[in-house]
């Protein structure tokens, strides 16, 4: 037998997974390790910081491309947004706006704002949404990778729906409250957070690209992240257009989709609806993506 | 031979169970209970004072009879002495805290490990021994034969066969002593069938059934997700599988339940085979039917595997692999502890496992200060068999270390520790003093609960080698040795440097650098599954995983 072909994204740090996606030896990273751009937050409250505040980002190419590059470690406190954590991100997307890469690479894998960080955290994620918006208005596309153990989550759910392309593995999650959350807040009869395969079926990749949230559904392999890269550019080689009217015609199509889709629960009752299979939760991804497209 | 008188009976044992049953049989339907009056039937049935087996294993419990029995009145129902090998559900302690039962003998408290020890201290039980499994069937047969056994089977049919289904594990030991022994067998079963798969225990040792309300608990106690394995146990079986299953040649083996272990079966097929171990090693296993086992049968490395008990969710891929596992005819697994547990004791070249604390001479204990856990399998898995005969390379090899290089007169079972040398942040694996003894004192037991005795243990592996314990001449060797490989604990940093520099040239301690392994090979890209669902695939859709091990 031969090894699980790949080293997988989901298991990958965030260093990892800039080095896997990017041509070899293309990164430069800006406040790197060396800067030490620590969170003054957990400072103050005893808490363990880490050298890069959980966040790196630079420039790389991509098949030569030069692309901004932001990855989130999902392994120092999920992923969650502080003060500092949130302005090297504003700050990437503010570069990027003035030196005009080809794309912003987007790596979220965060479960939105770091609770002890409050206000500054809020704000930190705001000011990221008005940078993005900021790069997009200047044409240049932002795509999001979602593959990651935090998935994306409360505020950068938010931002995650703001990116021109959204990739996702069949593993990461896409939402706006975590799963404990709404459990935390509605009872477990209308969510149980420990039915990971209902988790999954509500907020997993699969879900989310039937929905047409995520833009494109790969395997969870760094190499397959790095694959849809590539035809990104040719893809989605812009930002979407801002104007009302494109806005109108988003909000027309949720409205259309929460009138008729009002009374599923669950991600397999969708599928159901579309006669994708009992078994659309289990298919491999390509089987998943060859199902959707006839169906298309 | 002298003339006792016409009048001695020697049939006490069998009036007294025609009495008992003729006290029930108002209750029974040939020899079926209604759920609702099993109350009153075991008020009837049961005597104060009786021994009885209130089948608990470590995955199936009679949970249903448990339940019947707790609600019983003490006034009626009272000191019972429970001999069991597991004490898993909340309503066997109400027994003892409702005074229906008084006397314990048993193997293994897992959940109720913190509960059971508050009793002791209370004195609301008393505990005859703590056993391994081997012993407790063992005593079955010699002084704690139950006169009553209240058992759990997947299926009954109207004459009173019963169908044990995959998860076999203790009960043809339990009936056995209680059926041949004038004992009543009462059992609770999933369903009543016209025709059962097969008969695992026939009527005529069968007292009565009840159709329960709910399929009896079983605990997916076997299944370890791989995501959850570390780069240090990755690290761990890379020496264990090429210092010790390839250095010996071990064909025959056991593997404890842990992630460490777990590591190894999933690195066979990867690493295992780039060592061009196939055929080689871990052909024969006594094992449950472990997920994480898939890849390597699958890649034809696991030849045969006989099981104490099941796992959910193998149900199918099993009945499917019967040149693999031990199946009936219907196709469906036949666990069978008593015998697993003989053939790990005596047919096994080597046993690995992790545990929680070990000492200097190398004893280890999952007994923790404030918990009685028990032993379960592990002691008779990972001991030296002395009453075996029969030769193999790997067991000749350990024997020949042992003694020094003379001639052998016996070989060494290859008992292997494989531990991380912090369990947890603040808790060393090794300690100068197990918690064991304190137990001890705190519970007032005869011996402290060692769970496998230092000079059973034949290599100690953790992430900084591996110690060859065989190979130690004396006392302070021994402790040096164990030293060496103990990491940054306090009983680590109290090696003497010298002493264990010149036992690593002696071949006693290895560092991963000394058997060929590059740390920096340690990944989880070397495990031949890494999640549930990469399992599932590779059983190509046999295997299907409880609920709470899936996300999809």
């Amino acid at each position: 037998m031969n090894r699980i072909p790949g080293k997988s994204y989901r298991e990958a740090t965030a260093r990892q997974r800039v080095a896997g996606l990017l041509d070899a030896d293309s990164f430069a990273e800006w406040v790197g390790p060396a800067a030490r751009a620590t969170s003054p937050h957990l400072a103050a409250l005893g808490l363990p910081c880490s050298f890069d505040d959980g966040v790196v980002v630079g420039q790389g190419r991509v098949e030569e491309a030069v692309v901004t590059i932001i990855a989130q470690e999902g392994q120092f406190n999920g992923g969650a947004v502080g003060e500092v954590h949130g302005a090297k991100i504003r700050g990437a997307l503010q570069r990027a706006v003035r030196e005009r890469p080809t794309a912003v690479v987007f790596c979220i894998d965060s479960g939105g704002v770091r609770l002890h960080e409050a206000n500054a955290g809020l704000l930190a994620i705001s000011e990221i949404m008005r940078a993005l918006l900021a790069v997009q208005g200047a044409g240049i596309p932002v795509w999001a990778l979602v593959g990651g153990s935090c998935g994306a989550f409360g505020g950068m759910g938010i931002v995650a729906r703001l990116c021109d392309a959204v990739v996702m593995s069949e593993e990461g999650r896409l939402g706006l409250s975590g799963p404990e959350v709404i459990e935390t807040v509605m009872g477990v009869e209308e969510f149980d957070a420990r039915d990971r395969a209902l988790v999954w079926r509500v907020t997993g990749g699969k879900i989310r690209r039937t929905l047409g949230e995520a833009t494109v559904l790969v395997e969870d392999r760094l190499s397959a992240f790095r694959a849809a890269l590539e035809s990104l550019r040719h893809s989605c080689p812009v930002a979407l257009p801002r104007t009302l009217d494109a806005l109108q015609a988003v909000q027309d199509q949720l409205t259309a989709r929460a009138t008729r889709e009002s009374d599923l629960r669950d991600g397999q009752a969708l599928w159901d609806r579309l006669g994708l299979g009992a078994d659309a939760a289990w298919m491999d991804t390509a089987q998943f993506n060859r199902r959707l497209q006839e169906l298309a | 031979m002298n003339a006792t008188g016409p009048s001695r009976l020697w049939n006490h044992e069998a009036r007294r169970r025609t009495a008992r049953l003729t006290r029930c049989a108002a209750f029974l339907r040939g020899k079926e209970v209604a759920a609702a009056d099993m109350v009153p039937f075991l008020e009837a049935v049961l005597e104060p004072g009786d021994r009885v087996c209130l089948e608990g294993n470590n995955q199936k419990q009679a949970d249903f009879l448990a339940a019947a029995l707790a609600d019983c009145s003490a006034q009626r129902v009272h000191d019972l002495h429970l001999v069991q090998s597991v004490l898993a559900l909340p309503e066997h302690m109400t027994l003892f805290e409702k005074g229906i039962a008084r006397r314990l003998d048993f193997s293994f408290a897992g959940p109720q490990a913190h509960h059971l020890a508050r009793l002791v201290q209370d004195r609301a039980i008393e505990i005859g021994a703590i056993h391994t499994y081997l012993e407790l069937f063992g005593r079955y047969f010699i002084d704690l034969t139950p006169q009553v056994c209240l058992i759990a089977a997947q299926a009954a049919d109207a004459a009173g066969n019963l169908y044990l289904g995959p998860n076999t594990e203790d009960t043809p030991a339990i009936v056995e002593a209680t059926a041949f022994k004038s004992g009543i067998v009462i059992a609770q079963v999933n369903e009543l069938r016209d025709a059962l798969p097969r008969v695992d225990v026939p009527a005529d040792w069968v007292d009565c059934f009840v159709v329960a309300p709910r399929p009896h608990h079983i605990e997916p106690l076997f299944t370890r997700d791989p995501a959850h394995i570390t780069e240090i146990q990755v690290l761990m079986a890379m020496m264990a599988i090429k210092g010790i299953y390839a250095a010996y040649g071990v064909e025959r083996l056991n593997h404890g339940i842990g992630y460490d272990t777990a590591a190894i079966e999933l690195l066979l097929p990867t690493y295992g085979a780039e060592l061009g171990l196939k055929g080689r090693v871990a052909r024969h296993w006594a094992l449950n039917p472990h997920p994480t086992l898939i890849p390597a049968i699958e890649a034809g490395f696991v030849e045969r595997v006989h099981s104490f008990g099941s796992e959910v969710g193998m149900e199918a891929y099993v009945a499917a692999r019967p040149d693999v596992f031990f199946t009936g005819p219907d196709g469906s697994l036949r666990s069978n502890r008593a015998f697993c547990q003989m053939a790990g004791l005596y047919a096994c070249d080597l046993f690995i496992g992790s545990t929680l604390q070990m000492d200097l001479d190398g004893n280890s204990s999952t007994a923790t200060l404030g918990r009685i856990t028990g032993f379960g399998g592990a002691p008779n898995m990972g001991s030296d068999a002395r009453g075996r005969r029969h030769a193999s390379a790997a067991w000749l090899q350990a024997g020949r270390e042992k003694c020094g290089g003379g001639p052998p007169v016996r070989g060494q079972k290859l008992v292997v520790q494989v531990v991380e040398t912090w369990r947890e942040p603040h808790h060393p694996t090794f300690v100068e003093r197990l918690d064991a003894w304190q137990l001890q004192e705190d519970m007032g037991l005869a011996l402290p609960p060692i769970m496998i005795h230092g000079d059973d243990v034949s290599h100690v592996v953790t992430e900084e080698g591996v110690a060859n314990l065989l190979l130690c001449r004396t006392p302070e060797e021994r402790s040096q040795a164990i030293r060496g490989v103990a990491g940054y604990t306090p009983v680590g940093r109290a090696r003497d440097r010298r002493f264990v520099e010149n036992l690593r040239d002696r071949g006693i301690i290895r560092r991963p650098e000394d058997l060929g392994i590059d740390v920096r090979q340690a990944t989880r890209d070397l495990l031949a599954a890494r999640t549930i669902k990469d399992l599932v695939r590779i059983s190509d859709g046999l295997y299907q995983p409880p609920k709470q091990f899936r996300n999809w």
